[in-house]
């Protein structure tokens, strides 16, 4: 829905610091509720919104239901859901939150950890969480170049897995090993083995000339990964690998770099710089670009809960302060704005 | 044997028979049987002739003859008792009737006893449901009464036994004490006249002491002046102030009481001709004369020409915007000896102020060419308290005079006539309500009073602000940002970007640039504001900023928005870290206000942007396919070059250690 352009409305100092805040606004993460009804989503200011994607999908008012302040004292960069839980991360911290809980007022977090860092000059972030079901831990990556892993039940940190030479931007897993696979700017893509904790496999997107695209960087924004196939984008341009043999199957041809990726059916999805979440066919064609209201996108999701099904929708944010929803994957319905 | 009559017949007087008498000696039983046995003998007779009749023969006529004799001394027999039987009947009747009679009499008396038992009774019900008028009279209570009576109308010994008695004595009592307070009631009343009477004399005394106290005073004019105390002057202010309009007035009064009490630097003055003033309200007489004469004088006039519609219409107009001959000036003296001079004026037909500003400085003012809106009288007031733009009326009840006229909107006019800003309306005490429009509106020296201070406070602040904005903008027109010493801390010692140009942009150009749709859109570009484009240039790389300028700078900062050339064009919408740039100035700018009151604020924010430019052109990664060294060798110490998701370069300067880092 376009906001008519509205006139000079006599606005004070407050009004003014609140728009100026919101125009500058930037959400970096996106995380569904175990029932499928709620969607949290954390911005630069640290704050978390929780909206509400019944009344929103009925109502199409999009108003947040409940608004945190200060979630964390950073930008929240990255959020999971287990199915009681919100996990969320950012400048160095892991917070969890009670899904119950979060749509009453002052809901305090439930702990908050920090991994074992070895620099202590400048708190590094945390750019990417994953959970891994079978081992009922989670997996945290970001700025001090490792990935950390963190036993749930206890909240120890059980292993550490070095080998990026440059900070860590996206996580993947792969559930059959279980492998874990990480992208990062130093523009390697990186698959460990959970059970060893060792690196088997790297793959240097940027040294394969199909998909290098120097005048961007080599670094790797966005991982996705379906048996034994992987996407990932970036600076680099957005490739689909055959993990098992190394090689680059299908080079797709967007010359904005993408920040996040996913598999979706047969379909590939992707977002970036531009206004456009991009759904590829496997073959490397392009089936549609759905405008959104962001000039760029920083991540999408998909609501697959079972338990609502009325609720299955797919959301994007990026650079501004609405969420864009996409009850059909062709036109974007409505937004949701903080 | 046959019955027969006895012999002995009564006699009545006058020796006649008389049936009835005998009836009464008669058995009625025994005539009863008379009656049976002679008709039996009637019917044996009767068959005897029949037999005789049918059997025929010499003998059968004597027979039947004396038969025949005996049956009609039976038919006298019942005849007889025929008529005796009547005669019982008769009387029968004639008894039972007496007797009724009688009932009916005695039954005539019950009816009319009973009938007045019931009168009766309604009488006595009447007499007992009686309400004297004295029941409604409210007396005293029996204690108070015993109390407070005189003895020979309480007659204590008396009425305390007999009910009736008390009940009369006290209505005694209540027209004693009402007779008692009749008069005093007429005493009182001439009293009052009495001391009516003296009021009026004392006053007529008083009245006749102010002729003599003006001649003292008037002595005493030279001893004041040889004094240095101008009472006089003041008095002859309040004197001219008694005729100005009432808004006016509630200013004149609030603000004088405000200098006097918070405020050396506040003189108020009252300018105009008071003899306009009092020729407003002449009285009719006098107004008839003048009409006689102009009537006079118009009979020449339009033999020569009419005055077109046009003409009427404008002096209508004239007419309607005309302003009171009075006007009230307040000076507002600043640290730095700058003045703030403002006047105010009273529309009368449209009952609104107005005012007209003008700002004086010490020293003579060389106007750079980019703050020629800053200090002009036309909008250096704009927008004081948020919205008050002062182009539109404030009252709601001046449209439909203006559409009688044909004027469109007031702000043709404000030039002319002055601002009608809503704070101005204020400090005159009137208060235009949207909701409830009022008939008439009157000046309340509350609402000016509880204006006052903070409005001649931002009326400071504001000439203050304006004038350091003055004084930067010809620093900033020769390409220096002037910083202060007190906010060095803010930036790095060594900042490469230079400003190279620094000018003002119209309304209508600032909304057609490409890189400022977002503010446009956000509602924060609106008419009331001042428009800037700076730029900033370090080699070939060239940063455009376009300023707004909110007229409440600076408690509402400058906005931002940036457009660079180099290696392409980048804006908010397609690099992130421009954006961030924005965020860095916008968002961020408490940091950068500086020592308040935050005249550096402008300029800190412009400093900051030439950092920003360095760090970024610095830290711009190394592409590996293009030959060469870079453009720009990293001199600004970073941890880190890029973090997040973003992949956000290193903009937050970190004083005292002089690192950048990440917010």
């Amino acid at each position: 829905m376009e906001r008519a352009v509205p006139l000079a409305v006599p606005l004070g100092q407050t009004e003014v610091f609140q728009a100026l805040q919101r125009l500058h606004m930037t959400i970096f993460s996106q995380s569904v509720s175990p029932c499928g009804k709620f969607l949290a989503a954390g911005n630069n200011y640290g704050q978390i919104a929780i909206f509400s994607l019944a009344s929103g999908l009925w109502v199409e008012l999009g108003n947040s239901v409940l608004h945190f302040s200060l979630a964390h004292d950073g930008p929240v960069y990255s959020m999971v859901s287990t199915d009681r839980h919100l996990l969320s991360a950012g400048d160095g911290e892991v917070k969890a939150w009670l899904w119950a809980e979060m749509l009453k007022k002052g809901c305090k977090e439930l702990w908050h950890r920090q991994p074992p860092y070895r620099t202590s000059l400048e708190v590094p972030e945390i750019n990417a969480l994953l959970l891994v079901p079978k081992e009922n831990s989670l997996i945290l990556a970001g700025g001090d170049c490792q990935l950390h892993t963190m036993d749930l039940e206890t909240g120890t940190f059980t292993r550490v897995l070095r080998g990026h030479t440059d900070y860590i931007h996206c996580l993947a897993l792969r559930e059959r090993s279980p492998e874990v696979l990480s992208g990062g700017e130093d523009g390697a893509v990186r698959l460990w083995d959970l059970r060893t904790a060792k690196e088997v496999q790297t793959i240097e997107v940027y040294k394969h000339e199909e998909c290098s695209r120097p005048h961007n960087g080599r670094w790797i924004g966005c991982l996705a990964t379906d048996s034994d196939w992987m996407v990932c984008g970036g600076g680099p341009a957005l490739t689909l690998w055959h993990l098992r043999s190394s090689t680059p199957t299908t080079v797709f041809p967007i010359r904005a770099p993408q920040k996040h990726v996913t598999f979706y059916q047969d379909l590939i999805l992707s977002a970036g710089q531009g206004r456009c979440v991009n759904q590829w066919q496997l073959s490397g064609e392009l089936k549609a670009q759905v405008p959104g209201s962001s000039p760029g996108l920083l991540s999408l999701s998909l609501n697959q809960q079972p338990a609502a099904p009325e609720c299955k929708v797919l959301t994007a944010a990026g650079n501004s302060c609405r969420v864009d929803v996409f009850t059909n994957l062709g036109y974007r319905a409505f937004s949701l704005s903080f | 044997g046959t019955y027969t009559f006895p012999l002995s017949l009564p006699l009545q007087e006058g020796k006649y028979y008389s049936e009835e008498a005998e009836v009464d000696l008669r058995d009625p039983g025994r005539d009863y049987e008379l009656y049976k046995y002679t008709c039996q003998e009637l019917q044996r007779l009767m068959a005897e002739i029949q037999d005789l009749k049918s059997r025929g023969g010499k003998d059968v006529a004597i027979e039947i003859e004396e038969r025949r004799i005996q049956s009609c001394v039976h038919f006298m027999t019942l005849k007889k008792l025929n008529r005796l039987a009547h005669i019982r009947l008769k009387k029968g009747r004639d008894q039972t009737h007496e007797a009724k009679q009688k009932v009916d009499a005695y039954h005539l008396q019950l009816q009319n006893l009973l009938y007045e038992v019931m009168h009766l009774q309604k009488e006595i019900t009447k007499c007992l449901e009686f309400k004297s008028k004295h029941e409604e009279i409210d007396l005293v209570s029996l204690e108070e009464f015993y109390k407070e009576a005189p003895p020979d109308i309480s007659k204590a010994e008396v009425t305390m036994g007999d009910p009736h008695q008390q009940t009369l004595a006290r209505l005694d009592w209540e027209l004693e004490q009402r007779k008692r307070l009749a008069e005093k009631y007429r005493e009182c009343l001439s009293n009052k006249e009495k001391i009516l009477k003296e009021i009026e004399v004392k006053k007529e005394y008083l009245s006749s002491l102010q002729p003599r106290l003006n001649s003292i005073m008037q002595a005493s004019l030279p001893v004041q002046e040889y004094l240095f105390m101008p009472f006089d002057q003041a008095h002859k202010q309040y004197e001219t102030a008694r005729h100005l309009p009432p808004p006016l007035y509630v200013l004149f009064v609030q603000a004088t009481a405000y200098g006097q009490a918070c405020d050396k630097t506040l003189s108020v003055a009252i300018e105009g001709s008071v003899d306009e003033a009092k020729a407003l309200f002449k009285p009719p007489e006098d107004s008839q004369d003048d009409e006689s004469d102009s009537d006079a004088e118009e009979e020449q006039t339009t033999k020569r020409r009419r005055p077109t519609l046009g003409v009427q219409l404008d002096d209508k107009r004239k007419e309607m915007l005309k302003r009171h001959p009075l006007s009230v000036m307040l000076d507002l003296k600043c640290k730095d000896d700058s003045v703030l001079h403002l006047t105010f004026y009273y529309l009368m037909n449209l009952n609104i102020m107005t005012v007209k500003a003008k700002v004086t400085t010490a020293t003579e003012l060389i106007t750079p060419i980019s703050a020629g809106d800053l200090l002009s009288p036309d909008s250096v007031l704009s927008c004081l308290y948020p919205g008050d733009h002062g182009k539109k009326t404030p009252n709601p009840a001046n449209q439909y005079q203006f559409d009688k006229v044909g004027i469109l909107t007031l702000s043709d006019y404000v030039l002319e006539l002055g601002h009608p800003y809503l704070w101005v309306q204020k400090l005159g005490g009137l208060h235009f309500p949207k909701e409830q429009p009022q008939q008439t509106v009157i000046a309340d020296h509350s609402l000016s009073a509880s204006h006052m201070e903070t409005t001649m406070k931002l009326l400071k602040t504001r000439v203050q602000s304006r004038l350091a904005l003055h004084k930067q903008f010809a620093s900033l027109e020769h390409g220096i940002v002037p910083v202060t010493s007190d906010c060095q801390y803010l930036f790095p010692a060594k900042v490469v970007s230079r400003l190279v140009k620094w000018v003002t942009v119209a309304h209508e150009d600032y909304m057609e640039l490409h890189f400022t749709k977002d503010i446009v859109d956000a509602g924060l570009a609106g008419d009331t504001n001042l428009y800037y484009m700076a730029l900033i240039e370090r080699g070939t790389a060239k940063l455009q900023a376009a300023v707004v300028l909110n007229p409440g700078y600076s408690s509402i900062p400058p906005v931002f928005q940036l457009c660079l050339n180099w290696k392409g064009e980048k804006t908010n919408s397609n690099d992130d870290n421009i954006r961030a740039m924005e965020g860095e100035v916008n968002v961020c700018y408490k940091e950068l206000c500086g020592p308040w009151p935050s005249h550096q604020l402008l300029t800190n924010q412009l400093q900051r942007l030439c950092v920003l430019l360095d760090v970024y052109l610095e830290t711009e990664s190394h592409d590996d396919s293009v030959e060469g060294p870079k453009e720009f060798p990293q001199e600004k110490m970073c941890l880190r070059l890029f973090r997040g998701p973003s992949r956000m370069k290193p903009f937050k300067y970190n004083h005292p250690q002089g690192f950048f880092s990440h917010r």
